[in-house]
């Protein structure tokens, strides 16, 4: 019998149906089927100009929504063959951490009131809050930012924001501990957790799984250090890997991202360089091609740009890591009982917004 | 004084008053209404109608308290929430006291709001559901005593039934006969699969629960309420029967679906569980009982492990029962909001394979402090 | 990497209630809970908060700039009649499609138009959300903020004082004044190398007609288009000249283009457009006005 969950549901986050088919309680096929929020975006690009492009590529992912317009920038200079200053370059580095952690935390938010938690929801939501603060000081909007532009960023950092990000850094780490106690230490949420979705290291890397399901399935692979851009070559960090191929796993990398992150705000926020934060950029772009790969929070993405010498892309293509992902998602099911569905496509992070662009 | 005679006297009083004005008014008319006129007077001032009176004037009495407790039930439910959750909690409806006329404004939302029936539902079973429900808790409520003198269908208050703690468990274990009613006859899958794992979980987790009860039955030597709280007088039965009143309250929070086990009620997968189809205050019926059957475990728990009334002797007998049953109530709110959901079969594992052996245990120490005559 | 956690048996529940205790005590006793009661408490928004729009009508010259760069068309110009500015265009806003990117505040030549932390603007009807431009007008906003855009001083040409001297091109320390002719026309112009200028004002002090003032202009970060003038077609009706709001186009007349008329008098010499680029804002309506095909402006729509 198959079982439609989706396209309304409570758990589903985002607009997407996931057919299961169910022997009793136990699932023995699954299919997901996305597309229900495609809004033609690669299309929108081919009639904007390059400035134009960046609040769009906001609205790809709007849970980490500074990930996406940063990659666009870096392929748009890739493109044109522009430098971007260094203080541009430290300011870039420190939103996107920050917005790795904000986007983590309401991956945790999710994945707690599914199971059931709902204080966890409560307690990630408010220390979000946190890092959306400070980015809205910075950027001047909460979750779209638009603020990296093509040449550097925006605007220059405000007054007090190096003492603010490392008081928001401490207060996290502090924070993190908590969670560890309110969920490595309930043997409810291990119970639901250990042992369910397994996903082994050779299936992922078969699927191009990247993200986080990759680390958690024991392989160390991040863009960050493997295909460093930006100035990630001068932080100092660890990828966060973790042996069990489970949904304790893909937890647990993640709660280690947040501290990873919090390392990597307080080198960029107290090494930046003094200096010009924009340069102009060109507005015709020369007849080429450009490339950008980024590790977003939940995977790898990609965007492809084919310039023509106008101010308006000739095509954009855009490479989203939850629609690769998701495919792999009936390898993880089948096996498992329906009640654990929540636990192992919430575990998956998905935002529906750059699967379906 | 006991609450019996206490409302009997009160009846007798009305019923006295309203005798005087009754041959008052017939002395006014004409000789052939007057013999009419005294045989209703007599058959008003009769002992067995000042019975029935005063059975009803208790039930009432019983009514309100367990509203009012309800009502404050949920209050705390709220604000404790509130704090925990590191917000306010009902703040503007009543403002100077902390937001408690909140229930009425919720009570009266749900008053007005359209009450709809499915089409193809059963139409015996989907009204009769809520009805069986709420009437078995209040039930279960009567048979359990607040105070020495405060009891109402206890024996030394006469009419009263001479069992009452069976009677409470018996009447309690009624629901999920009307879980499964409702959950059925509401002709929805999600419904059906809800009634289902509910009374499943409800049945699995009523024998350690009743096992641990028989170890009190055990030490008390007695099936009646007052008899097992006054063999408490000089310890509670929560101290050598520790084993048992964890185990008890954990069945407790299985028994009133709160998390972590409310799997029927508030899963991701089905939207509101077995109570799905039901609005308007049927819904309201529904959410009342399930505090109300929150607040017949705090009551049951006080009255077999806690002592029942047994404080010092500046409160009254009754306050002192409620103030146990409301801290019992605030450590399984506690506990509440701070775990995860647990899926349905760890559940019944649980149920069956972990609490039934310790309830098992706690019997066989029970036993063993009988024999060696320390009760 | 953080340690694992042993669970025990009370890893069920009392870890876990041991953290939303402390928590209970935080709110409840040492302190207040985390909640800011709106509408009776607001929060403080920081300054780059963009929220609604206020325009300065005094600065704004109607170029239309931010109109072209909003990715959303939210924006159109509308004609009024100002009681001291005359006959003016200003630009209104559509908040219901507004995206809140702020490129208008950014693209804007003159930093008229602003963002403020007015963010209360729900409103119960779609057409109450457009904002036309009276409706957006604030003359004094500009006085009570910190401006974050960078300002320099430029020599600015006044091409109908100039008369090709050449004496600012002589004295500048610098030599970012070259001397350019004037096709048609037989007069050169002086054009100002900008990045070079360090804005000395030697030029002028110099100039003898006073055909150039130092004026404050705010950095652009955005590459505006260029128009280009193709003469052939130019007929001199000075419908850009018209047109353009920085006063950057220069009609001229080319000698030797006198026609004998029929009752033997000679009719006035032709004009041309001459361009001021340093001026020149990119807005593209000299691009509009022509209609004879003379300028062209590539990626501009007509």
């Amino acid at each position: 019998m198959w079982i439609n969950m989706g396209p309304q549901h409570p758990m589903t986050h985002g607009l997407w149906n996931l057919r299961i088919k169910v022997d009793g309680e136990t699932i023995v096929d699954a299919e997901p089927e996305v597309g229900y929020l495609h809004r033609g975006i690669e299309k929108l690009c081919e009639d904007r100009t390059y400035t134009q492009i960046i609040p769009i590529a906001d609205r790809l992912c709007y849970g980490s929504s500074l990930t996406w317009s940063h990659l666009y920038c870096m392929t748009v200079e890739n493109l044109m063959g522009i430098e971007v200053p260094p203080r541009a370059e430290y300011i870039r580095v420190a939103s996107i951490e920050m917005q790795r952690i904000a986007s983590h935390l309401m991956w945790l938010a999710a994945y707690a009131v599914d199971l059931g938690a709902m204080i966890g929801f409560i307690y990630t939501m408010r220390d979000r809050e946190v890092f959306i603060d400070l980015l809205q000081a910075l950027t001047g909007s909460r979750i779209t930012y638009n603020f990296p532009r093509i040449g550097g960023v925006a605007h220059d950092i405000p007054p007090n924001f190096e003492r603010d990000s490392l008081r928001a850094c401490d207060y996290m780490e502090k924070k993190l501990k908590e969670y560890e106690d309110l969920f490595d230490g309930s043997k409810v949420f291990m119970m639901r957790n250990q042992g369910v979705g397994v996903f082994r290291k050779e299936d992922a890397m078969n699927l191009g799984v990247t993200g986080p399901p990759l680390r958690g399935s024991g392989v160390k692979y991040d863009l960050r250090k493997d295909m460093p851009y930006s100035v990630y070559p001068e932080m100092d960090f660890e990828p966060a890997t973790h042996p069990d191929c489970d949904c304790y796993a893909r937890y647990r990398v993640r709660m280690d991202e947040m501290y990873e992150s919090c390392r990597i705000i307080r080198q960029a926020v107290q090494k930046m360089p003094k200096g010009k934060w924009r340069t102009v950029a060109p507005r015709n772009a020369p007849s080429g091609t450009g490339l950008g790969r980024v590790e977003d929070p939940r995977g790898e993405g990609m965007m492809y740009v084919v310039g023509d010498g106008t101010d308006r892309p000739y095509r954009l293509k855009i490479r989203s890591p939850i629609f690769v992902t998701v495919s792999a998602a009936k390898k993880m099911l089948v096996g498992y009982k329906v009640a654990d569905v929540v636990a192992i496509m919430g575990g998956l992070d998905m935002c529906i917004g750059e699967t379906d662009r | 004084m006991n609450l019996y005679e206490f409302c009997y006297g009160i009846i007798h009083w009305l019923v006295d008053l309203i005798n005087h004005l009754w041959y008052w008014l017939g002395s006014w008319l004409p000789w052939w209404f007057g013999d009419f006129f005294d045989a209703a007077g007599d058959l008003a001032a009769s002992h067995g109608n000042i019975v029935v009176f005063t059975i009803l004037l208790e039930v009432l009495v019983i009514l309100i308290i367990a509203v009012v407790n309800v009502l404050n039930f949920i209050w705390i439910d709220r604000k404790f929430m509130g704090r925990m959750f590191d917000f306010y909690g009902p703040y503007y409806v009543g403002y100077r006291i902390g937001g408690w006329l909140q229930n009425i404004a919720d009570g009266i939302k749900l008053f007005v709001k359209e009450i709809i029936t499915p089409a193809k539902a059963d139409k015996i079973g989907f009204y009769l559901g809520p009805v069986i429900f709420v009437s078995s808790s209040f039930l279960a409520l009567s048979t359990i005593p607040l105070g020495r003198n405060f009891g109402i269908a206890t024996n030394p208050s006469g009419l009263g039934v001479p069992a009452s703690a069976l009677m409470a468990f018996a009447f309690f274990a009624i629901a999920p006969f009307a879980i499964l009613i409702s959950g059925w006859s509401s002709n929805n899958k999600y419904t059906l699969i809800g009634g289902m794992r509910s009374a499943a979980q409800m049945m699995s987790y009523e024998i350690p629960m009743l096992l641990t009860v028989a170890s009190v039955f055990l030490l008390a030597g007695s099936f009646d309420f007052m008899d097992i709280v006054s063999a408490q007088h000089d310890i509670w039965f929560a101290i050598p029967l520790a084993l048992g009143f964890l185990i008890f309250l954990v069945c407790l929070v299985a028994e009133v679906e709160i998390q972590p086990f409310d799997l029927p009620e508030a899963e991701a997968e089905l939207v509101e569980g077995w109570t799905t189809e039901y609005s308007g205050m049927r819904f309201g019926f529904f959410m009342m009982t399930s505090y109300l059957r929150g607040y017949i475990g705090g009551a049951l728990a006080t009255a077999l492990f806690l002592g029942g009334w047994h404080g010092p002797s500046l409160i009254p007998e009754p306050i002192w029962f409620l103030i146990k049953a409301y801290i019992v109530f605030v450590v399984i709110e506690w506990m509440r909001w701070s775990t995860p959901r647990v899926r349905v079969d760890q559940l019944l594992n649980i149920g069956w394979n972990r609490l039934m052996p310790l309830a098992m245990l706690n019997l066989l120490i029970a036993a063993s402090m009988k024999t060696m005559g320390w009760f | 990497m953080a340690p694992k956690k042993r669970q025990s048996t009370f890893g069920f529940v009392l870890r876990p209630m041991r953290r939303t205790g402390g928590q209970v005590w935080e709110s409840l006793i040492v302190g207040k809970p985390n909640t800011v009661l709106y509408p009776y408490q607001k929060l403080d928004l920081p300054p780059t908060y963009r929220g609604k729009h206020t325009l300065d009508f005094k600065r704004c010259i109607g170029c239309g700039n931010c109109v072209q760069i909003c990715p959303n068309d939210c924006m159109w110009m509308e004609k009024l009649e100002d009681p001291e500015l005359g006959k003016i265009e200003r630009p209104g806003v559509d908040m219901g499609r507004c995206l809140f990117c702020g490129f208008c505040v950014e693209v804007c030549p003159t930093v008229a138009i602003h963002e403020t932390v007015e963010f209360e603007l729900a409103d119960g009807d779609r057409e109450r959300i457009k904002f036309g431009p009276k409706e957006l007008r604030d003359d004094a906003y500009s006085d009570k903020i910190v401006e974050e855009r960078q300002k320099r001083s430029v020599p600015v040409l006044d091409l109908d004082k100039c008369t090709g001297c050449e004496k600012c091109a002589g004295e500048c320390p610098e030599i970012c004044i070259a001397m350019m002719p004037i096709e048609s026309v037989g007069r050169s112009k002086p054009e100002i190398a900008l990045p070079k200028c360090t804005a000395c004002g030697k030029c002028v002090v110099e100039c003898p007609e006073k055909a150039l003032t130092m004026k404050d202009m705010y950095e652009s970060y955005f590459e505006m288009p260029e128009p280009k003038f193709i003469l052939k077609n130019c007929t001199g009706c000075s419908a850009c000249a018209k047109a353009c709001p920085a006063d950057a186009i220069y009609m001229m007349e080319m000698p030797g283009t006198e026609k004998l008329l029929k009752d033997g008098k000679k009719s006035k010499p032709k004009k041309r457009a001459v361009f001021v680029l340093e001026k020149c804002v990119g807005c593209g309506k000299c691009f509009r006005a022509c209609k004879f095909n003379s300028i062209e402006m590539p990626g501009v729509k007509k």
